[in-house]
């Protein structure tokens, strides 16, 4: 059971980079590839909230509770 | 007074540490060569004392408790030795700005171990030394019990510290 980070997704849809987010949201690209890549331990309000902003999409979009890859796959 | 940098104590304290270690290494080079030297020493002396001409001084012939005690030396001075290299390398983290990694709670928990092992050292030379000749005595001090015990809490305390920081640095 692990939270599961779909941000290249919402990117793909959206038909933005990383770079270009990074840049309108303030969150450096280092820091954006460990969330895109699931390595991040934790994310603050502040830039879910500046992502959600920015790709116009609910944190659900971008966060799925995984249970055992059930919950993802039954989003896909 | 700064933390890091030149006159921080920190720098005072690898300076300090760094002295430390050279007289420590020359100490450890000297009993090493005082482990080679002292059974030829004995043979060279036995066999002089084989001449019933010549009056050999009792202090010159050396015993099962003289070996004892260079060993007893040999292991403080390699604790003292460990102990001092891991504290410098601790001091070193600090000085590139990042304390609080795993490998610095590893660190102070093998010179916890290190200690332990010297403390062990200690009653165990002091016990064989009452069946050889030696001047190695069995003391052992609360304060330095306490300081083992710290020395363990701040190993603990670093290891917390060092999964704070990765969580930190890990949040986006």
């Amino acid at each position: 059971m692990t939270i599961s980070v779909k941000l290249d997704r919402v990117l793909l849809d959206r038909g933005m980079s990383l770079t270009e987010l990074s840049e309108r949201v303030g969150v450096t690209i280092a820091n954006l590839s460990i969330l895109k890549t699931g390595k991040a331990k934790a994310i603050r309000f502040s830039t879910l909230e500046a992502i959600c902003q920015e790709l116009k999409c609910q944190p659900g979009d971008i966060l799925f509770f995984d249970t055992d890859g059930e919950v993802a796959d039954a989003a896909e | 007074m700064r933390a890091i940098g030149k006159g921080s104590l920190a720098s005072i304290l690898a300076v300090g540490l760094h002295i430390t270690r050279i007289i420590l290494w020359i100490a450890f080079i000297g009993l090493s060569i005082a482990i080679v030297i002292v059974p030829v020493f004995s043979i060279v002396v036995g066999m002089i004392g084989g001449f019933d001409s010549l009056d050999i001084d009792d202090d010159l012939i050396v015993g099962a408790g003289d070996y004892m005690e260079i060993a007893y030396h040999f292991v403080g001075f390699g604790v003292m030795l460990f102990v001092v290299t891991r504290l410098l390398e601790i001091l070193q983290t600090l000085r590139f700005g990042s304390p609080f990694v795993k490998e610095n709670a590893e660190r102070f928990r093998t010179v916890g171990y290190a200690l332990l092992i010297g403390e062990g050292a200690k009653f165990a030379f002091g016990f064989m030394s009452l069946i050889t000749d030696s001047d190695v005595e069995i003391d052992s001090e609360m304060i330095t019990w306490l300081a083992i015990i710290a020395v363990f809490v701040l190993a603990e305390v670093f290891h917390e510290g060092a999964r704070m920081k990765e969580e930190q640095d890990l949040t986006v």
